[in-house]
């Protein structure tokens, strides 16, 4: 908090600027912070309120915009990016897709108040197709809350933040040896799916080169070729390897209880 | 874990008998060399909600 306070002091509204900007983009800077912090220089007159207010919303409009139409580009491949770290991908994507679809417009104006859902609402809307229009009303009106609510907060209590920062210090610190123990706690599930996971270490490989040769060679005869993804089929123009078919994941059993038991069987995924 | 589904699908079709395998790199390694590739049939798609 006073680092950034001594920054805004300096740099003023090229840091809150830049700040903004970035959360907006999904890194994971302290914006709120920094709008708390820039409300309270504005209440000292180091900063102009009306700056403060027109640089943030433009920064994380700018942001913002830019997901959406990265998401509007890329259909859900940008969603599939920014769900990788979910410990189930594809059930990040459906579930992000379906609850967004259900309460949109109403998420679009809150989901800067909820880490991680403010970044992923802007691509969401983007790649649902949401309109340019709609989605700069409904994102400005979620801007101006956010924005409002942290500096006018610092604006507000700009006197009680120089007494409240050294206790804002010893929280930041808890906080920070709480986000220790979740990084813990995430890798140490890493590790247990990369255990639970070690027998499926040693199902045979094949090389696409070989593959396309017995492809090619007429050997195709009792091969069956594949596809065991599922967010490869969200777009249309999606491709596929030539030739073969899908596999649901989720319904195997049922789908191959027919086939003989012969066939060989090459699966792949992304 | 890379290729995570197809090595799970291809354990299950093993334990049921099948003779399964994974295509190292996927469809990835597949597109890179240049094999031939075609669109997913509409049928297949699985076609997420949108506001249009």
């Amino acid at each position: 908090m006073t680092e950034i306070a001594s920054l805004l002091e300096k740099h003023g509204y090229a840091v809150l600027a830049l700040i903004v900007f970035l959360e907006a983009v999904g890194v994971p800077v302290p914006a709120a912070l920094a709008l708390v912090a820039a409300g309270a220089a504005s209440a000292w007159n180091h900063l102009r309120p009306e700056m403060v207010l027109i640089i943030a919303l433009s920064a994380m409009l700018l942001g913002d915009t830019l997901l959406f139409i990265l998401g509007r580009y890329t259909g859900w491949a940008l969603l599939g990016f920014l769900c990788r770290i979910a410990l189930n991908p594809e059930s990040c994507i459906l579930r992000s897709a379906e609850s967004f679809y259900r309460r949109g417009r109403t998420t679009l104006m809150f989901a800067k108040f909820i880490p991680g859902i403010n970044t992923l609402a802007p691509p969401l809307a983007g790649s649902m197709r949401m309109g340019l229009g709609q989605f700069l009303r409904l994102d400005f009106i979620g801007a101006c809350l956010y924005t409002l609510a942290f500096t006018g907060f610092g604006y507000l209590f700009s006197g009680f933040l120089v007494a409240a920062a050294k206790g804002v210090e010893t929280i930041g610190r808890a906080v920070e040896w709480l986000l220790l123990i979740v990084v813990m706690g995430y890798v140490a599930y890493r590790v247990y799916l990369y255990w639970k996971h070690r027998k499926y270490r040693v199902v045979p490989r094949v090389q696409v080169a070989e593959l396309a040769g017995r492809l090619a060679s007429g050997e195709a005869v009792g091969m069956i070729v594949a596809d065991v993804r599922s967010h490869g089929y969200y777009d249309p123009g999606a491709m596929r390897i030539k030739g073969s078919i899908r596999l649901e994941p989720n319904n195997l059993r049922a789908t191959v209880k027919d086939w003989p038991r012969d066939q060989q069987i090459y699966l792949y995924c992304t | 874990m890379r290729e995570a589904t197809s090595a799970r699908v291809a354990h299950i079709l093993r334990e049921d008998g099948f003779e399964a395998y994974v295509i190292h790199g996927g469809l990835r390694a597949w597109t890179k060399a240049g094999h031939p590739l075609e669109p997913v049939p509409s049928e297949d798609l699985v076609l997420l909600p949108t506001f249009t």
